[in-house]
């Protein structure tokens, strides 16, 4: 799968690649999300779950990146790259972070023994690769959903400037919404 | 509108974190180990507890003052009944907590015997190596005081730790400074105070140095990028 991955890499050489990355912690929905709006399929690098308490959640996980794919234009495309969840890979969080435009970090809203993670993958952004972020609060289909403005208080993001916004990573218009809200706050940043 | 969780995985300052900063009234309930307790808050603080044999009695019971009038508790014995029942068991990890707001009416002149940012501090105090390090994760981060803390502050009982901490905080210094210019400080005892300041609002993280534009990247593409974005 990694050999695809730098296949698709290396063909499109000619063309600038514009980096958003996807992070967040273990079962995220970060797949799910760059699933959703990729024009391609997506590239993974999912392996079985090998922990117990990871195979209760899902029975495969991203071990190195996921890969989407959006074309601008004829000289530009947006690749999102997805982040392994487990802390454990962060080494990872390092590689993909160089060079990227901005971070979409999502959250289980359903989960918060997850938050945590959350946060030290916001830290770690935060002190390493400062660039615009935003907090996607996913799952808020689901009915014990903590809504996105107590998400954004756990994380102490209260006194911030990272948007947390209500994500459903299957519902395309959402998963636009998110990107958008990070395009927005690059185009404050930067425009 | 609420919130639940298990105190294993989302520990008391974090829980009361996130009440103080709603500001909110409504009814913090901890199934401990031993007992169910009932934490009154009002405007983001908790003003009461109380052990309940069933859940559904705080429901029931929704008018304050007629439950403490039903109680026969008076005011001056609050603050005891709160160390009995709040902070005493700070240290405790079994637990699952669900947080509801709304629903319970109180009077108006009703006041916290101990500030919700006390609370934090004292419940931060007691937290393991594994759980600081899940905020304190980096060494890197970066602090400065917020208007709100200074404020904050001056009605608080700190440690000498964390007033050393304090004075070293001024938005330039890392953790990792911090913990150099208290050395021989132990690192956990530092990590500790910045959790609890970082959780009381009286200190907040900023960011280290300005965000850099990525090379190329001009407004035209950008523009380009969101037109293409919201035709998908």
């Amino acid at each position: 799968m990694l050999g695809l991955l730098k296949k698709e890499l290396l063909k499109r050489d000619n063309k600038k690649k514009i980096k958003i990355l996807i992070s967040g912690p273990f079962a995220a929905g970060k797949t799910q999300f760059i699933k959703t709006i990729s024009e391609i399929e997506p590239l993974t690098t999912e392996k079985k779950t090998t922990k117990d308490k990871e195979k209760s959640v899902k029975d495969f996980t991203t071990v190195a990146m996921d890969f989407g794919k959006i074309t601008i234009d004829d000289e530009h495309e947006l690749y999102l790259f997805g982040t392994p969840g487990q802390s454990r890979f962060d080494f990872m969080w390092d590689i993909l972070g160089k060079g990227a435009l901005g971070i979409i970090v999502l959250v289980d809203s359903t989960n918060p023994q997850t938050f945590h993670e959350a946060r030290q993958i916001i830290n770690f952004f935060e002190s390493n690769y400062p660039v615009p972020m935003v907090v996607g609060a996913n799952k808020q289909d689901l009915p014990d959903a903590w809504p996105p403005e107590m998400i954004k208080a756990a994380l102490n993001l209260d006194t911030e400037d990272i948007p947390v916004i209500p994500v459903v990573a299957t519902d395309k218009e959402s998963v636009k919404n998110a990107l958008l809200t990070l395009l927005q706050e690059i185009y404050k940043e930067f425009g | 509108m609420g919130f639940s969780g298990n105190l294993k995985d989302f520990p008391f300052p974090d829980i009361l974190q996130v009440i103080a900063r709603e500001k909110k009234n409504g009814i913090l309930l901890v199934e401990w180990k031993d007992l169910i307790v009932a934490y009154y808050i009002k405007n983001g603080q908790i003003i009461f507890a109380r052990p309940i044999d069933k859940i559904t009695r705080v429901y029931t019971e929704q008018n304050f003052p007629e439950l403490l009038r039903k109680l026969r508790v008076k005011e001056e014995v609050i603050p005891k009944i709160l160390e009995k029942y709040l902070l005493n068991r700070l240290d405790q990890r079994e637990g699952i907590f669900s947080l509801i707001f709304g629903f319970i009416k109180y009077r108006s002149d009703e006041k916290a015997p101990i500030p919700i940012e006390q609370i934090i501090l004292e419940a931060s105090r007691k937290l393991t190596p594994m759980e600081v390090r899940r905020k304190i994760s980096d060494d890197m981060l970066t602090f400065m005081i917020t208007p709100e803390g200074k404020e904050v502050v001056k009605n608080l009982k700190l440690t000498p730790v964390e007033e050393k901490v304090l004075e070293l905080i001024d938005g330039h210094r890392t953790v990792e400074d911090i913990r150099r210019e208290l050395f021989p400080t132990p690192p956990i005892e530092i990590n500790r105070a910045l959790y609890g300041l970082w959780s009381a609002g009286i200190i907040k993280r900023v960011r280290r140095g300005k965000r850099h534009k990525p090379e190329g990247l001009t407004v035209d593409i950008l523009k380009r990028i969101i037109e293409k974005v919201k035709e998908l």
